[in-house]
């Protein structure tokens, strides 16, 4: 039996029939063959018991995990109303999944660990390929979670990831595991069988203006940049004062991020900043070391879409000559917001590189994916502005057809 | 010796120094042209430093412009494309709310997606009822507990009431201070960080408002965002005005459709019972002219039997007297046999005995029979029949009853010397039949009445010769019997047409 992955989606309004709906849209294209893996993402919208309810009457009781979103991305664009659902049947996947909630008091790291132990635990199998996140977008230190992770999987382990997001609202995520809605925690899966992964990452952001130093750093916090308070450097770029680039922190930083300069890779590692501490210092959403080189980051439409084909083929070309059969797409909540209307130009030449296979995918508050230099040994790090790409093969093989 | 030896390498020893030293002058002198023009190579590579570093602070600071207009041109382009994107959702639900004529239909096709498209997560509408209360009609993103809540908190702050309800104007949150004690307090109980409230208008003024409102605080309302709410406002103020009238039209239409149904009942009702009250008089004249008809036969035959003088010669006083009662006797029965077949055609008692009839044959033999009198009178008769007449579906003797009723009646109220024309041409599906005189004519006010049993003009022909005034009603009754219809036009003093219609054969 070769692998069959199907998309549904629905605007509906009621949450229950917009989950039967799409799921049954999704089963319809795998022919009604035994579900092995099911991905849910939705906009903010929904009463998200009722919606995982709906699936499930449509469904059964299949192995889910998913998330929340800002918003939804399909073939054929945005949306920014509704519900999709992915399902992947297949007798070659193994998977575990798990979750693990509670970040503000367990903090993220013992979070990442109990997490990846718990899917380790339903694995219950050595054979591990690709590990798949979904952690609420709303936890401060990405890099902390990821780091817990890796004491478990490995710090070389392939961990691609989305955050949830609740469009910019900033107040509550979900993340949905079986028949469970969490929030302030992760659920993903740890895979393992003889199902293959291509991972594309790239956001297309440029460094503009002369580079700096972060002089000192504590986790997720850059306390300063040149030996001033590193709230300095929006001040002073944008011309505002610090009182001001506070109060617009989020959307600024959003659009242009500090830039962390990566020996070895094509493009800086991006943090947005979430807020300002007491001392000037930029907390961000993922590590960033004191010594790094920083620059200030300038995203353009053009460079976006480039982006798009670049991590595309990039995912494309690490399944080498296996049969693409599908693809997870995360794109960071700013791009989507960059690219406005274009995300369909955007998805467009996603569909160039990728061809015509079901997708399915969301707007988040940042990314995790492997960095691919030597120097990094293709450890994950979070990310923010960027488009990450899982790409689903299958080898060939006796009775498979392309 | 020794002392020359000595001076000797004394004096080498000098030319060595000597030497020496001037090597020494001269490396000295080498190094500090060396070093001179080191240092001129420092200071110019220090000025190429100082020239780079200007030229990337400058660069940087072109960075900083760069940045500031890139982040103008961003929110221009963020603005743009929620202009568009909130157009394009405002087009689809004005297209969706403008084709419902039910007010409550128009108010569950808003939907969360709609609200998202134009950029918002949470909505509200209300109206005012006709008892004077405000009433939530949608609610996306509140349950409608707390939509109630937000409707009261609306209606309970006076500069919400003044500006939107009482001008009719839009409010945005962003257009006040967000420190102003008011809208702070309004944002935080319902739950936003942003809201516009714009009135739903109608011809009489505002009936309600519409709010939407966002959680997100990085959600900036402008001027497009106003204009977009007071747009899609308006659109529902028009549509629910469209679905009032739709309404009242519906429900006039209703009334007069009740008020027909009613009349209908009515005219029914008294339909039977005028037929019922047809059907005791047709009864009763059947009765009564049965009855009269036995003792008239006797009456009828004794008379004959006496005016033949069977029983013995009459004087001629009583010959002239039994005469007048005989040729009395005939009319009577005449008159009895009409109200009998006049009875039995409106009971439906008598069959009629539809078979083919060749109207040219029929008018023709009617033509003989009455050619004596026509002539007595000297009157002419014309015919206008074509000769490929198609045949007519009818009881031939009741036909030729028509016939002879409508000739008979020509020449009783046509003068001497005048014309009687009997025509018959093919009307489409049915024959048209008429039978016209330039005879004295009918007035306008008795056409109407001919028809009606007893009925009989008042004029001098009718005042010298006695009638029953049941022929035309005879004719009539066997007419509508066939399906037909019996009309009649005149002049005064030039004469009448009584016209009537016949199926063909050929659609028998």
């Amino acid at each position: 039996m070769s692998t069959l992955i199907g998309v549904g989606f629905s605007e509906k309004k009621d949450p229950y029939l917009a989950g039967c709906d799409a799921a049954q849209t999704a089963l319809y294209q795998v022919h009604h063959r035994k579900i092995a893996l099911c991905f849910v993402f939705s906009t903010i919208h929904f009463s998200h018991q009722k919606l995982i309810d709906g699936i499930g009457y449509a469904l059964g009781s299949p192995r889910l995990l998913g998330c929340s979103g800002a918003n939804l991305i399909v073939s054929d664009g945005l949306k920014r109303y509704g519900v999709g659902v992915m399902l992947i049947s297949s007798d070659k996947l193994r998977c575990g999944i798990g979750a693990a909630t509670d970040c503000k008091t367990k903090g993220a790291q013992a979070l990442g660990e109990e997490w990846a132990r718990a899917a380790l635990k339903d694995l219950n199998e050595p054979e591990r390929h690709q590990a798949l996140i979904f952690p609420d977008g709303l936890i401060e230190n990405g890099s902390e979670l990821l780091r817990g992770i890796k004491n478990v999987l490995g710090k070389s382990f392939p961990i691609v990831g989305a955050s949830s997001a609740d469009n910019f609202r900033f107040v509550r995520t979900y993340q949905y595991l079986g028949p469970n809605i969490l929030s302030d925690g992760i659920v993903g899966a740890v895979i393992g069988g003889g199902l293959s992964f291509g991972i594309g990452l790239r956001h297309g952001w440029k460094p503009l203006g002369k580079p700096h130093t972060i002089t000192r750093s504590v986790g997720n916090i850059v306390k300063t940049i040149d030996d001033k308070p590193a709230i300095d450097i929006y001040a002073d770029y944008f011309g505002r004062s610090t009182g001001e680039v506070a109060k617009t922190l989020i959307r600024i930083s959003t659009n242009y991020p500090l830039g962390l300069y990566v020996p070895g890779e094509r493009e800086y590692i991006l943090r947005n900043a979430l807020r300002v501490d007491d001392e000037g210092g930029l907390v961000c959403q993922g590590d960033a070391a004191a010594g790094t080189e920083v620059r200030l980051m300038m995203g353009t439409k053009s460079g976006a879409l480039a982006a798009a084909t670049e991590a595309a083929t990039e995912a494309r070309q690490t399944l080498k000559n296996d049969i693409l059969r599908g693809a997870l797409i995360f794109e960071s909540i700013s791009r989507s917001k960059l690219l406005g209307r274009l995300t369909q130009e955007e998805m467009s030449r996603i569909k160039d590189i990728l061809g015509n296979v079901p997708m399915l995918g969301i707007s988040t508050f940042g990314e995790q994916a492997p960095l691919k230099s030597l120097e990094y040994y293709g450890s994950t790090y979070f990310h923010n502005e960027t488009l990450a790409i899982l790409a689903i093969g299958e080898p060939y093989g006796p009775g498979h057809s392309a | 010796m020794v002392l020359a030896t000595a001076l000797k390498q004394a004096g080498l020893a000098a030319l060595v120094i000597n030497y020496a030293g001037m090597v020494g002058m001269i490396a000295v002198i080498v190094l500090v042209l060396v070093l001179v023009f080191k240092m001129e190579r420092v200071k110019e590579l220090g000025s190429e430093l100082a020239r780079l570093r200007r030229a990337f602070d400058d660069l940087d600071n072109q960075g900083k412009i760069i940045l500031q207009t890139d982040l103008e041109l961003h929110r221009a382009q963020e603005e743009l494309d929620k202009k568009i994107s909130g157009l394009i959702a405002l087009q689809d639900l004005t297209r969706l709310i403008s084709t419902t004529l039910d007010a409550e239909e128009i108010f569950r096709k808003i939907e969360e997606k709609h609200i998202s498209q134009i950029g918002f997560d949470k909505a509200i509408a209300f109206t005012r009822t006709d008892t004077g209360e405000y009433r939530l009609r949608s609610c996306i993103g509140y349950t409608w507990e707390e939509g109630a809540k937000v409707v009261n908190l609306i209606l309970g702050e006076p500069l919400l009431l003044r500006h939107v309800l009482d001008e009719r104007r839009v409010f945005s949150s962003a257009d006040e201070d967000r420190t102003h004690k008011d809208v702070a307090r309004l944002l935080a109980l319902m739950a936003l960080s942003s809201f516009i409230l714009a009135p739903i208008v109608q011809k009489g003024g505002a009936l309600g408002a519409l709010l939407v409102g966002s959680e997100s605080s990085f959600t900036q309302l402008t001027g497009g965002d106003k204009d977009l709410i007071y747009i899609l406002a308006t659109q529902i103020g028009q549509a629910l005005e469209n679905a009032r009238l739709f309404e009242e039209t519906w429900r006039a239409q209703q009334v007069l459709e009740q008020k027909v149904q009613q009349r209908t009942r009515e005219l029914t009702a008294a339909l039977e019972e005028i037929n019922a009250i047809s059907k005791r008089k047709s009864d009763f004249i059947s009765a009564v002219s049965h009855e009269l008809r036995t003792p008239l036969t006797s009456i009828k035959g004794y008379a004959s039997i006496v005016a033949a003088g069977k029983l013995g010669e009459l004087p001629p006083a009583a010959k002239e007297r039994i005469e007048k009662i005989n040729k009395h006797s005939d009319n009577l029965t005449n008159l009895i046999n009409n109200l009998l077949d006049i009875s039995r055609i409106e009971s439906g008692r008598v069959e009629m005995k539809m078979e083919k009839i060749d109207l040219g044959v029929l008018i023709g033999e009617i033509a003989d029979m009455l050619a004596p009198p026509i002539k007595e009178r000297d009157l002419t008769l014309v015919l206008r029949l074509p000769e490929n007449l198609s045949a007519a579906v009818g009881d031939k003797n009741q036909i030729e009853r028509v016939f002879i009723n409508l000739v008979g009646n020509a020449m009783k109220f046509t003068p001497v010397g005048g014309k009687i024309t009997v025509a018959a041409e093919d009307a489409g599906e049915r024959l048209a039949l008429s039978v016209s005189d330039t005879g004295i004519g009918i007035s306008e006010k008795d056409l109407d009445k001919i028809f009606e049993e007893f009925y009989r003009v008042d004029n001098d022909v009718n005042q010298k010769v006695k009638g029953t005034g049941l022929g035309l009603a005879l004719v009539k009754y066997i007419v509508e019997a066939h399906k037909g219809k019996l009309t009649a036009s005149s002049t005064l003093g030039k004469g009448t047409t009584f016209a009537f219609t016949l199926s063909k054969a050929n659609i028998l």
